[in-house]
């Protein structure tokens, strides 16, 4: 059984630059990466089958790490010079994924950090990618060999304007029996994410000291899905499923929710604020008629 | 009945169509037929190669879906739908295989399955019909097991004698009586019977039926029946006889997709529903639902009774109780991702597929052979490439597929913040 690893990494330079200078425990993008590059050599040397994919969710878009195609290798000009001292296959993976990053991270638009999108990154996008690619290497595999899982290292914040292609995704990626890992190195816990490692049977880990992000990789995600079954790996107890109100975006236990388009709402109101639809006006007890009020003009 | 010999075009047929399939004897019905000549499908081009000829087959089949209409209009998302299943002696004829009742239970167990998949807040029952009455084999419910479980009980789906069509539908109105107006109610009947026994006028239960705002969809198996046509009609239904297997499950699983509704004034409302947390304790209590000892349950918000799984409604207070997801599984039916627009090899400007990466074949603009096929070298995408109208990404075909069937989100709309950002095409 070959197993097939998806990183999608949060490349998002601006909350990298916030991490790297946080006060007790920083990381920066360059320490981050140089574990992360030790855990893909694991994963690769685990089995010799084993395969790995790389993408990067940057701010404003996200695209494929490793494999890129021919044309951007010779763009980049990777070199083919052989370390003697490191395994091919590990030094290859290695030089195309740092390229590409080096190459994304300078083509940064820094104009998206005044814009309101400035704290998200586009995980969305890069999920999707991950599921189309993996569903075009399933469908050639018909006795169901390579087992592909998805892990997500992520920073950013969530986006509210992803929730529903977010969800869309967690959707798909449960329908086909792909566990979605979430490693949260920076930032304060995002509920859509905990909803989908719980959804589609991943596994949630927020880590605490970030400078030994490696452990925390090797411990945790480095097990494949086979092994899963009868090793004690960290889980979430409580996973909040309560949706929040669209108009003040609390948290709501009883709600109101619009038969037309499914917007959820605090409370009652005539009209629903996303589709416009007017609602009928339930049967009300009359008010009990006023008795003469006292006129406010004073005489 | 003869069967005519099939001619060539018949089968390389680049036309979207329904007749053209693995099982199509000669183009017509299913039930028009003596014999199946399934093996004369394949056809053998001039050098007598036959794998040109598969790969037509399965990129016939593949684009087999029709462009859905992605207009953003309103549906009915909280449905309550009777599934009618006729079990009268005309459903042992063998001219779908194995025979019609045995091919209507497993597409049935598959369409409740795949029912509750795209409408998790919904409900579905199923009535049976045969000797001339008919019985609720499963009261409206929200849990598939149920569903399941009763259509795999063998002496529950044993045929015999005639249909009753007005039984089966005054029993499917008299059990939505009591669905609030903001779900819509819809029954799908499976027919496969030319007659049936009814006790009364027929044309009073169309009426009641149009009146109470029920929708009627009918799959026929047999021929066109007059009667299903105009109440079909009368209730804003869809009609459809089947030709062969494939396309009895494409009628069937139409009706899966949440209708679109004309919006009326009366029928939209903001319905109550309770968000409850899972609750684990370490002694076991009772659930309302079944009255067993569970130690894990969610409680209702309302009267703080626990139920055991969702969606489902409180026993005690009636109260609708889901969680986020159940809600967000609906939400791509009512925003959809748009068809992309197919482009021609020539116009192609990057080099391999936006989302799965895999490499475009250019050099098929010019390869078609004397015989009119084309051939595609192995490990490259074959045939036609897709783009979205929106982002201007290109896609290969089977993710074009899986992102409309599956997915439903464009990877590359998703993928690019704003407009003027460039798009990395390369």
């Amino acid at each position: 059984d070959s197993n097939l690893l998806v990183i999608i990494l949060d490349t998002n330079p601006f909350v990298w630059a916030e991490s790297a200078k946080a006060p007790h425990t920083p990381l920066s993008l360059d320490d981050a990466l140089r574990q992360v590059l030790i855990f893909i050599n694991a994963h690769l040397a685990l089995k010799y089958n084993n395969k790995v994919v790389v993408i990067a969710s940057h701010v404003g878009h996200s695209k494929f790490l490793y494999p890129i195609s021919d044309d951007e290798i010779t763009k980049h000009r990777i070199s083919g010079e052989r370390n003697a001292n490191m395994y091919p296959n590990f030094q290859f993976v290695m030089d195309q994924i740092v390229a590409s990053l080096q190459e994304l991270l300078s083509n940064t638009d820094v104009s998206f950090l005044e814009k309101d999108s400035g704290t998200s990154s586009m995980i969305t996008g890069a999920f999707s990618m991950a599921l189309c690619y993996i569903h075009r290497i399933t469908k050639n595999d018909d006795l169901g060999h390579i087992k592909p899982r998805i892990m997500i290292l992520s920073l950013s914040p969530d986006s509210a304007a992803h929730y529903i292609p977010l969800m869309n995704c967690i959707f798909s990626a449960q329908k086909a029996a792909i566990p979605v890992d979430v490693c949260k190195v920076y930032g304060e816990e995002t509920a859509f994410l905990q909803q989908a490692a719980n959804i589609t049977g991943g596994i949630y880990v927020q880590v605490e000291n970030p400078q030994s992000l490696l452990q925390y990789l090797m411990f945790a995600f480095l097990p494949e899905r086979y092994a899963r079954k009868f090793l004690n790996l960290p889980n979430q107890d409580q996973v909040d499923f309560r949706a929040a109100c669209f108009c003040h975006k609390k948290i709501v236990d009883i709600g109101y929710v619009c038969s037309v388009c499914l917007s959820i709402f605090c409370s009652w109101s005539p009209v629903c604020t996303t589709c416009k639809t007017k609602f009928a006006f339930r049967p009300m007890v009359p008010p009990s008629p006023m008795r003469g009020k006292p006129s406010p003009i004073s005489k | 009945m003869g069967t005519r010999r099939p001619m060539d075009e018949e089968y390389i047929d680049i036309d979207d169509t329904f007749n053209q399939d693995d099982d199509a004897g000669n183009g017509g019905y299913a039930w028009e037929e003596e014999y199946k000549r399934s093996w004369d499908v394949l056809q053998e081009d001039e050098e007598g190669r036959l794998s040109s000829v598969v790969a037509q087959l399965q990129q016939q089949r593949k684009r087999r879906r029709l462009l859905k209409d992605t207009a953003v209009i309103q549906r009915g998302i909280i449905r309550h739908l009777f599934l009618i299943i006729d079990l009268s002696e005309a459903m042992n004829e063998k001219d779908l295989r194995p025979n019609r009742i045995d091919l209507t239970i497993s597409y049935a167990k598959q369409f409740v399955i795949e029912y509750f998949d795209q409408n998790p807040i919904s409900q579905l029952g199923i009535i049976v019909t045969r000797d001339g009455i008919a019985e609720k084999l499963t009261e409206l419910s929200g849990n598939p097991t149920d569903h399941v479980t009763a259509l795999e009980t063998r002496n529950n789906v044993e045929t015999s004698g005639e249909p009753s069509l007005q039984n089966a539908l005054n029993l499917a109105r008299a059990s939505m009586i009591g669905v609030p107006s903001h779900g819509s109610k819809e029954v799908v009947l499976i027919f496969g019977a030319l007659t049936t026994c009814d006790p009364s006028d027929i044309h009073d239960t169309v009426y009641l039926l149009q009146k109470e705002n029920v929708r009627v969809n009918i799959v026929g198996l047999a021929a066109e029946v007059q009667i299903c046509r105009e109440l079909c009609n009368k209730t804003k239904g869809t009609y459809g006889i089947v030709l062969n297997e494939a396309h009895y499950k494409d009628l069937l699983f139409d009706a899966i997709p949440p209708p679109a509704i004309a919006p009326t004034k009366n029928r939209s409302n903001l319905v109550m529903m309770g968000f409850p947390r899972k609750h684990r304790e370490n002694q076991a209590t009772f659930c309302v639902c079944h009255s067993k000892l569970t130690t894990v349950g969610y409680i209702c918000p309302r009267c703080r009774s626990k139920v055991c799984e969702l969606p489902s409604d409180c026993d005690v207070c009636g109260l609708t109780l889901v969680s986020s997801p159940h809600l967000a599984r609906s939400y791509h039916h009512l925003f959809p991702v748009e068809n992309f627009d197919e482009i021609r090899t020539s116009n192609l400007q990057s080099m391999h597929c936006f989302s799965c990466l895999i490499p475009f074949d250019k050099s098929d603009i010019n390869t078609t052979t004397t015989t009119g096929t084309t051939t595609t070298t192995p490990g490259t995408s074959s045939g036609q490439y897709y783009a979205c109208p929106k982002c201007k990404q290109e896609f290969c075909m089977d993710c074009d597929i899986f992102i409309h069937e599956v997915l439903h989100n464009c990877p590359g709309c998703w993928s690019i913040a704003s407009e003027n950002q460039d798009n990395n095409k390369k």
